[in-house]
């Protein structure tokens, strides 16, 4: 059931690159996410030795959507010189945007409609904006359209006393409170759940207490996280190609700059709950944080690989994107990947490899005891449990703890770096997945092509 | 067949004139003499004419009017002559002004010189945004000054800071910059042009058909103060900056000057002109006006030229560049490649030195987009071309690959032969060896008809010179790829043949070589490189140039040279000695005779002398006795090269290069020009006697100058342009 024959139509990874990682607000802030993504992808076409005319499209993860790079894709895509005629679009799924942008290139593929796709995706999360909130945007519209004298300067009266309120607001609410007239932090509000009001963090702490997830287990989890990615550096070097810091270029980035080497259980019990502090047990240190980075994918025909010289390192299998409860959305992958697996016609017993990514150890943990229960299986239409999620098999070099969540970038990397690790092991089939804010999961299940 | 044609166009109930310029058998539209005078036969009769307007245009597509016959400038050998002819051309364009019905242009493409006076001569003007539209007067580049009533009409119609920027600089300005100054009234896209004039022209007649002689206004106090009583100010200034640019050795802006200065407000049109006709004929008749006149057919002939001599070779393009070596010299190729939109790889062997090239490229772009030359967007899109690698990723993408490594002949040959294994087979790989074998490198390669020598000269973004050096093997294909890259970065190629410093390091060595034996014989070096730039109008002395190659080099190459040509070439001791001191290689480590901080020059290090164990300079010898010494060297040298060696073909490449190369004055025409300006006898003769007196046999004249002094030979004939 698992084998099947090699056709003209699969989908195959000809070779993947990423930036390296850096933690919000650190070395990357400054680097447009256009940049980010441009380094990626003039690296992967350089390193594919690719003539970027057979490229058909490309497909581009991002949440942020700078207001200068709306359709940030085509910024990318253009300055990494893929011609002009090449046709170029931005994704969004949250979360999963970049695992978005491979699934929408697998489709675009497997249907006979393009050949070659870039997929990918960029994130500059240190750029999200403050955005002036309408109490005060309405007063700068009525002083535009002002027409006399009187009126501007009663409308320049009224941003005046809206300023001082924001001051005063500033100085007596609590930082991130979203009050009348202090600015809207964009990143609060894309972590804030928009239906149910819920930040992400507070979904993490749903799930820790239904599956019962102690703080301890977490912070367990979250240092083996950092271990693993320390350890696994040079593995990971594989996947990323230096960032030159502009603009004086004295610094260059060649590793994700999360992992810590010397990270101990004490450092990580001393935090305090950040998102419910009496009874919490979801930190800053066993949740993943914000971060900037870029990764992209070089997606074929099997035929057009083949006709070109390539030799494919990997099959795209199937995929599959499920929803569930918004507050619970950290449970996704045990949404998604059930799906994934019938699609691909694998079972979770086959799976050599996952990556699951780490918005939060609590998270993942309750995603492993999901995929071993039985009941759980059951609740969702199937004969039994969907198949153990071993730890040995589960983000071995680490995951976003250690090495960030760029929210538009993630999916690729995710699919990257187990691409990577599954050809250094030779497993055959691996599974990437992620949970999605607004309560989806997405999985994607490639087969070892090496 | 006829240059113009006369036609009418009915315009509303209007009969309108269309005068349109195009010259038969030519690409370009050009004033000469005998378009001149049907210019005058046909402006003659529109003068008694009924029509109620003349519009100008030409038929060539993206080209109005490039300007007067060079080449009949060129001719004029006597004061009377040039008289004649620009009275007869000042004239024709009075008779246009002075038509009674208005006039028009309508310009798309170059309307240089004697093109722009002319449209300064019609009450109204249109152009169109074609990107191929240039309007101004270059006529001081050219040694001479606006003739046609330029000088008079341009400070009138845009006002005197804009006309002085233009005429004292000869620059062209694109459509957006002449509306902006007001030389044009509108700028029109090409496809509306002619439907936009026809509606203006229907308004001008509705109007009253009124003639108008536009007067500039200057906006603002400070502009009704520059251009009124302040005046002088802004001559001043514009002298002090003509002097600081020319250093005094290019009479023609100065003249111009005068013409604006003296003719300025002045209401007598025929006073005024009669000032601008004797300043120009004064310029014209100059050797420095020939000289650049010759140094102007010299860009002009590369332009036509393709690198190698048969017409059906063409170059292949190159989209994709690899640079080996991250360093000076890399970093300005891949600068320079970018800057003209050719992506660009470098590769060095660490992330460090890849950082350099980028930061070398940023900063160069950074400072375009602070004088507002590049915008923020053309800022990315430039940087966004240059990528780097410490692998070999991408190489097979890559057309052309130019290797700017160490100066190690091993090393070179085999990186030359790595890189040609990562690379596809018809890929080409070309050397900026300066110093080295092209010949011999190629045994590197193991397909050496797709190698060559690109040699750029420092610093690569502003020195125009790159002699492509032809390897014995070295297809033509490669050649004419190698020359027309060239081009497309921007420069100027010479194609050499391989031997010793090729052509200008082979002529240049000696030069600096001789300028150390001055200081050895106690000239100082602030006098020698003063008497250089003052005097002989070099853009920097010996010593400063030296400093800027790097002692290290200098004496590398000199080395290779006495190798080759053991009987008169001789190494300066001092060169040796200040080599062994590691600290003091030049601009590079921040001390060489001058002391450098920030790459910006500073004052001769006075400790070089002791260094050196020299006594204080006594500056012993005449400026001339420099000057000639060195100059004669390289003279002496260029005729083994030129007529022994077969280094070039013509003395055209070399003067070429050692323009475009190594700055030396354009006014003079370059190195042979300037050598036939004094003869070979006397060339010969002097070196004789400084060999003799100063017991210097390298002075020695060569065989093949001895030759040249007794036929009496020049190296060009008078013929020759």
């Amino acid at each position: 059931m698992s084998s099947q024959p090699k056709t003209a139509r699969d989908v195959v990874i000809v070779e993947g690159v990423r930036t390296p990682f850096a933690k919000s607000g650190t070395k990357l802030k400054t680097v447009h996410a256009a940049l980010l993504g441009q380094a990626a992808l003039k690296e992967l076409i350089a390193r594919a030795n690719l003539n970027v005319d057979v490229v058909d499209e490309v497909i581009i993860g991002n949440t942020g959507s700078p207001s200068d790079a709306v359709n940030i894709s085509r910024v990318v895509a253009l300055n990494s010189g893929v011609p002009m005629k090449v046709s170029a679009m931005t994704v969004h799924r949250n979360c999963a945007s970049a695992l978005e942008a491979i699934t929408t290139g697998f489709e675009r593929i497997k249907s006979g409609t393009m050949d070659t796709v870039l997929a990918g995706g960029t994130e500059n999360m240190s750029q999200m904006p403050l955005i002036v909130p309408p109490a005060i945007s309405s007063i700068i519209e009525r002083l535009g359209s002002a027409k006399t004298t009187p009126a501007k300067l009663a409308a320049l009266w009224a941003w005046f006393r809206a300023d001082l309120s924001q001051i005063k607001e500033m100085v007596t609410t609590a930082p991130m409170a979203k009050t009348k007239y202090k600015p809207i932090i964009a990143l609060v509000e894309g972590l804030t759940d928009p239906f149910v009001g819920m930040n992400m963090g507070m979904t993490a702490e749903v799930i820790a207490k239904e599956f019962n997830i102690g703080r301890r287990e977490q912070d367990e989890y979250a240092l083996r996280s950092h271990q693993k990615a320390v350890a696994s550096r040079a593995k990971l070097a594989e996947e990323l190609t230096p960032f030159y810091l502009p603009p004086d270029y004295k610094e260059t980035l060649t590793e994700d700059s999360g992992p810590r080497e010397g990270q101990t259980i004490e450092a990580l019990t001393k935090l305090k709950p950040f998102f419910d502090k009496n009874t919490g047990t979801i930190t800053a240190g066993n949740s993943c944080p914000i971060t900037d980075g870029a990764a992209m994918m070089l997606l074929m025909s099997r035929e057009k690989a083949e006709s070109l010289g390539y030799k494919p390192l990997a099959r795209i299998r199937g995929y599959g994107y499920a929803g569930l409860e918004p507050e619970r959305m950290g449970m996704g992958p045990a949404y998604s990947t059930p799906v994934a697996l019938r699609r691909a016609g694998v079972s979770m017993k086959e799976i050599g490899l996952v990556e699951l990514n780490e918005a939060f150890a609590a998270q993942v943990m309750a995603c492993q005891k999901a995929f071993d229960s039985d009941e759980f299986g059951k609740k969702q239409g199937l004969p039994g449990k969907i198949g153990e999620l071993r730890s040995e098999i589960l983000n071995v070099n680490g995951g976003a703890i250690a090495l960030g969540h760029p929210v538009g970038a993630t999916g690729t990397r995710l699919v990257l770096t187990l691409m990577k690790e599954m050809r250094r092991r030779h497993v055959e089939f691996g599974l990437a997945t992620l949970c999605i804010g607004g309560g989806q999961g997405g999985s994607v299940i490639i087969e070892n092509e090496g | 067949m006829s240059a113009i044609n006369l036609t009418t166009q009915k315009i509303g109930a209007n009969e309108v004139a269309v005068l349109t310029f195009d010259l038969p058998g030519e690409k370009v539209n050009k004033l000469s003499t005998p378009v001149m005078s049907e210019l005058r036969t046909h402006v003659e009769k529109l003068k008694s004419s009924a029509y109620k307007m003349v519009i100008f245009k030409s038929a060539k597509p993206r080209i109005f009017i490039a300007g007067a016959d060079i080449e009949q400038i060129r001719q004029l050998k006597t004061k009377d002559q040039v008289i004649k002819a620009v009275s007869q051309g000042q004239e024709i364009m009075n008779m246009i002004e002075d038509l009674p019905m208005p006039t028009m242009a309508l310009v798309t493409g170059a309307c240089a010189g004697g093109g722009c006076e002319m449209i300064l001569a019609c009450d109204y003007r249109i152009a169109s945004d074609d990107s191929a539209t240039r309007i101004g007067l270059p006529e001081t580049q050219l040694g001479i000054l606006p003739g046609f009533g330029g000088c008079v009409r341009l400070p009138r119609v845009v006002g005197l800071q804009a006309a002085l920027d233009i005429i004292l600089a000869g620059k062209l300005l694109n459509a957006k910059k002449a509306q902006k100054i007001g030389l044009v009234d509108f700028m029109i896209h090409p496809n509306l042009i002619e439907s936009f004039a026809a509606q203006q022209v229907e308004k001008i007649i509705s109007d009253g058909a009124k003639k108008r002689r536009k007067t500039f206004e200057p906006r603002g106090l400070v502009g009704k103060v520059l251009e009124g009583p302040l005046k002088f100010v802004v001559f001043s200034k514009a002298k002090e900056g003509v002097l600081k640019a020319t250093k005094g050795h290019y009479p023609a802006p100065l003249a111009a000057l005068e013409v604006v200065k003296k003719t300025y407000g002045l209401s007598d049109r025929t006073k005024a002109l009669e000032i601008e006709r004797e300043h120009f004929a004064d310029c014209a008749v100059t050797d420095i006006s020939k000289n650049l006149i010759h140094v102007f057919y010299l860009t002009e002939m590369v332009k036509k030229q393709t690198g190698v001599s048969s017409a059906s070779v063409k170059g292949k393009p190159v989209k994709h560049l690899g640079v080996l070596g991250a360093g000076t010299m890399g970093g300005g190729i891949a600068y320079v490649a970018a800057d003209k939109g050719i992506d660009v790889r470098v590769k060095d062997i660490s992330i460090d030195a890849n950082a350099k090239a980028l930061k070398h490229a940023r900063d160069l772009w950074q400072k375009l987009a602070k004088k507002k030359v590049i915008d923020s967007y053309q800022f990315t899109q430039k940087m966004s071309l240059v990528s780097t690698t410490v692998d070999f990723s991408g190489f097979k993408n890559i057309d052309l690959t130019v290797e700017a490594i160490i100066e190690d002949m091993a090393i070179k040959q085999k990186v030359i032969g790595q890189t040609a294994a990562q690379m596809r087979d018809d890929a080409i790989i070309v050397t900026n060896t300066s110093s080295l074998s092209v010949n011999e490198i190629a045994k590197g390669h193991p397909r050496p008809q797709n190698f060559a020598g690109m040699h750029f000269f420092s610093p690569v973004h502003k020195m125009p010179l790159v002699e492509v050096i032809r390897g014995e093997k070295s297809s033509d294909e490669t050649i004419s790829t190698v020359f027309e890259l060239a081009k497309k970065m921007g420069k100027m190629p010479v194609v050499v043949k391989d031997g010793p410093g090729f052509l200008v390091n082979r002529l240049l060595l000696p030069y600096m070589a001789e300028a150390a034996f001055l200081l050895a014989e106690g000239m100082s070096v602030e006098k020698v490189d003063q008497i250089f730039v003052n005097q002989f109008g070099m853009p920097m002395g010996p010593f400063e140039l030296m400093d800027s190659v790097g002692l290290d080099v200098c004496v590398k190459v000199l080395n290779i040279f006495k190798k080759a040509y053991p009987e008169r070439v001789e190494m300066p001791a001092l060169m040796e000695k200040l080599e062994k001191n590691k600290t003091r290689h030049g601009q590079k480590t921040n001390l060489g005779y001058y002391k450098y901080s920030d790459g910006r020059k500073g004052e001769v290090d006075q400790a070089v002398y002791t260094e050196l164990g020299l006594v204080t300079p006594t500056n012993p010898y005449t400026e001339q006795e420099c000057i000639e010494r060195c100059v004669f060297a390289m003279v002496n040298e260029c005729c083994l090269a030129l007529d022994q060696d077969r280094i070039v073909e013509t003395p055209n490449e070399v003067d070429l290069a050692m323009i475009m190369g190594t700055g030396f004055p354009p006014f003079r025409g370059g190195l042979t020009k300037y050598a036939d300006t004094l003869g070979a006898e006397y060339i010969k003769n002097q070196l004789d006697k400084y060999a003799n007196e100063r017991k210097a046999n390298r002075l020695k004249p060569s065989a093949k100058l001895v030759e040249r002094a007794q036929k009496k030979m020049t190296f060009y004939s008078s013929n020759d342009v």
